[in-house]
């Protein structure tokens, strides 16, 4: 589908462009994230669900239509009956079908789902709404949520090392940062992504997001590698023939098709979980597949591009004695 | 070739393993896909107990588990996370009310005695509340206890002392002829009986005071005191109920989902690279089966992160393959012959095929170890699904490979997908000779 060997590809050449590129796609989530994390009062970069503020979601089907008027409607009616600062949400089915049901997600404070508030919230819902059910209660204490805290936060720090650990050892050092880089980059674009849907769409992020960023990683060092070892094999052999960039510049354009068709078969089965599979994975598989997107991106362009930056600088006083 | 046919019988016979299974295990299915609730107990420290040790836990599960038993759904779980909390899970009920009332107490029955003033009667607090006292006796001095009704027809709940109860319980009572002895069941006073006649033979009978029990009340009562006390109180910290109709069309759309991701990553791969594109796509299809047999193996709980993690993986486990024909493709078009090509291409695709899977399984293994329970599912789903597919993109690709084209010449490029012209055109950067044996390149 997508080759490049005739007309070839300078990423080289066109760095300018591609610092631009990845700018353009970073900045607006990190003034997003900033943003966030002055006004809310967590003071969190992403709008965080229960699992890390601690707090209950109710959810419950509704054969009903349901508008904003209606979610304004439950709201002052919780209120009433002394269940302040709920965070109410409708979620469609768009599957299609005729016969789809909604559902309305109620997010309070830690309570228990045997409680007098819990069972107060089921009565105002089930006396507004058509054939309203409870389908889930989730609930998540503070001590709990605390911990998910930090063990979220270590897990990515021992993925980073873990990962310079492995490639140093493999390539080197020099490599393994600059993928990661590369990955610091696509982690900035998905969570700058969510940052801005958490500000405009109200979307939240709860443990399986982290799981999703940490499958990124994976997944943008995994292409960022397949790089990386054509550059490493093209180096052994036209090494002396061959300026660094001309190299970096050969082994994007020979990895450049996998990496394009990797991404669209990972790409395809996550769109086919994102429109078919269930509501309660779609924000994990939409952070999965901006991973795919921006993984591939930077793999070709962005972490290529700095390796050979980087390179360039260290060898600039050598290569006249190498041509020569 | 000889070696080429044996690796294919082994092939077919571990797909015939794996199907075998598929058929006979049955699949297990996690709460969020057959509905049913996940309940998170912490122990919590007391002034008596002011540190949780394994024993304590231990004792506190086993109770637990009398507990859960007692709700008669089968296959619940409770298990150990961590140093001081209990996971426990119960597939199928909606109305967790009930499990969580029974969870949440500590059902600490204890015996109270009156504080007396200098008069000999009882001292009253500030808010004019009789003060009581504990009287060395709890539900751990019980044998036994059950449920029935007394003349006055209200339930009531009959508790056996063992030895040691009976004889506390024999000398309380008769020092507290004539006075009122209280019961107290997780901090909350049933009734305060005043004593007319000691009691000996280590039998006794609570009412529920004025108000009497219900029989729900009282049956809640004898189960709690069966199943035995907590050691320590423990507090719910985090719950997930979900109700079956939701776990069912969980699992309709997933399934579909599933279908749809597949069937497009197959599509593609043919539209791609043609004959190995089939040769991929009956690869993946192996590693569907082999992947599907290994979870019911080890007893994976199938939950809908986990399948996210299964499809992920399906996407990712044609990689390997599009690495390699990708290769493959290129020694063609550099006019290498055709076995030459396919081997040089699974050879050559091996050392980033190694690499960039050994970061994703490092990021598995992290997410293991640090994540809740819900993400380690999905880690070790892709976890497996990795290395299954390092086994079938490789070596079962490069097999059929070798099976299907042989050593001849490739008369027909198309089948791979390339232009006639293609042929021959690339510019191929030189070997060594070396290497040029490492890659079994011919020429």
């Amino acid at each position: 589908m997508f080759n490049f060997n005739k007309n070839g590809l300078h990423v080289v050449k066109h760095r300018v462009l591609w610092m631009c590129l990845s700018a353009l796609l970073i900045v607006p989530g990190i003034v997003a994230m900033i943003y966030s994390m002055i006004t809310y009062p967590t003071h969190s970069p992403l709008k965080v669900g229960i699992d890390y503020t601690g707090g209950s979601i109710l959810q419950y089907e509704t054969s009903a239509q349901v508008s904003n008027a209606d979610v304004n409607t439950t709201r002052e009616a919780l209120t009433k009956e002394g269940i302040t600062n709920t965070y109410i949400q409708v979620l469609k089915d768009t599957s299609g079908n005729s016969d789809a049901k909604s559902m309305v997600s109620i997010r309070t404070k830690f309570i228990d789902e045997g409680s007098e508030e819990a069972a107060k919230i089921t009565q105002v819902v089930e006396s507004q709404y058509k054939d309203a059910q409870l389908v889930q209660f989730t609930s998540v204490g503070p001590t709990l949520s605390s911990e998910l805290f930090r063990l979220s936060f270590i897990a990515l720090l021992v993925a980073i090392l873990g990962i310079i650990a492995y490639i140093s050892f493999r390539f080197e050092f020099k490599y393994a940062v600059s993928a990661i880089a590369g990955l610091i980059h696509d982690v900035l674009f998905v969570m700058g992504v969510f940052s801005i849907l958490g500000l405009l769409c109200n979307v939240e992020v709860d443990g399986l997001f982290l799981t999703a960023i940490l499958t990124v990683i994976g997944y943008s060092v995994n292409d960022t590698i397949v790089t990386y070892d054509r550059i490493r094999e093209n180096l052994r052999y036209n090494g002396k023939r061959m300026s660094f960039g001309e190299i970096v510049d050969a082994s994007v354009q020979q990895t450049i098709t996998r990496s394009i068709n990797t991404s669209m078969t990972t790409f395809l089965a996550l769109a086919a979980l994102y429109f078919f599979g269930g509501v309660t994975t779609r924000d994990f598989v939409l952070a999965m597949m901006l991973g795919v997107l921006i993984g591939t991106y930077s793999s070709i362009f962005f972490c290529s591009m700095l390796i050979d930056f980087w390179m360039e600088r260290a060898n600039a006083p050598k290569r006249p004695a190498i041509e020569g | 070739m000889k070696n080429k046919i044996i690796m294919f019988w082994v092939i077919v016979a571990i797909v015939i393993a794996s199907v075998f299974t598929i058929y006979k295990k049955p699949t297990k299915l996690g709460l969020d896909l057959v509905g049913g609730s996940r309940i998170m107990l912490e122990a919590q420290t007391t002034p008596s107990v002011p540190k949780i040790t394994p024993d304590t836990m231990s004792r506190l599960q086993t109770a637990i588990e009398n507990r859960v038993n007692k709700l008669g759904v089968s296959e619940t779980t409770v298990a150990q996370v961590g140093e001081k909390r209990l996971l426990i899970e119960i597939p199928g009920v909606m109305d967790s009310k009930e499990a969580e009332q029974i969870l949440g107490k500590t059902a600490q029955l204890e015996f109270k005695q009156p504080v007396l003033d200098a008069n000999g009667k009882q001292k009253m607090d500030q808010m004019g509340q009789p003060v009581w006292e504990s009287a060395g006796l709890t539900g751990e001095d019980l044998k036994d206890a059950n449920l029935s009704t007394n003349q006055a027809g209200q339930w009531t709940v009959n508790l056996e002392f063992n030895a040691k109860g009976a004889t506390t319980f024999g000398e309380l009572t008769s020092k507290l002829v004539g006075q009122p002895m209280a019961i107290y069941f997780d901090g909350d006073q049933i009734s305060a009986p005043v004593i007319r006649e000691p009691i000996y033979g280590g039998r006794a009978e609570i009412s529920g005071g004025d108000s009497g029990f219900s029989p729900e009340e009282a049956q809640r009562m004898v189960d709690l005191l069966k199943a035995g006390a907590l050691p320590v109180p423990s507090d719910i910290i985090q719950e997930n109920t979900v109700g079956p109709t939701l776990g069912a069309t969980s699992i309709e759309k997933s399934k579909f989902a599933s279908v749809v991701g597949i069937g497009l990553v197959m599509l593609f791969m043919i539209m791609m690279y043609a004959v190995p594109g089939i040769i991929a796509d009956i690869a993946l299809i192996v590693y569907g089966l082999i992947l599907f047999a290994l979870f019911k193996i080890f007893g994976v709980v199938l939950t809908l992160a986990g399948i996210a993690g299964f499809v992920l993986s399906i996407g990712m486990a044609v990689d390997a393959n599009i690495l390699i024909f990708e290769r493959t493709k290129e020694e063609l078009r550099a006019g290498r012959n055709l076995f030459t090509a396919i081997n040089s291409g699974f050879d050559r695709a091996w050392a980033s095929i190694f690499d960039s899977n050994m970061t994703t399984i490092l990021t598995c293994v992290i997410l293991y170890f640090l994540g809740t329970s819900v993400v380690k599912g999905f880690a070790l789903t892709l976890f497996i699904g990795i290395l299954v597919s390092l086994f079938t993109a490789v070596t079962v690709t490069r097999n059929m490979m070798h099976i299907i084209f042989g050593t001849g010449e490739l008369k027909y490029p198309k089948l791979f997908g390339l232009k006639k012209e293609e042929i021959g055109q690339a510019t191929v950067f030189e070997e060594t000779k070396r290497e040029k044996a490492r890659f079994g390149i011919l020429d």
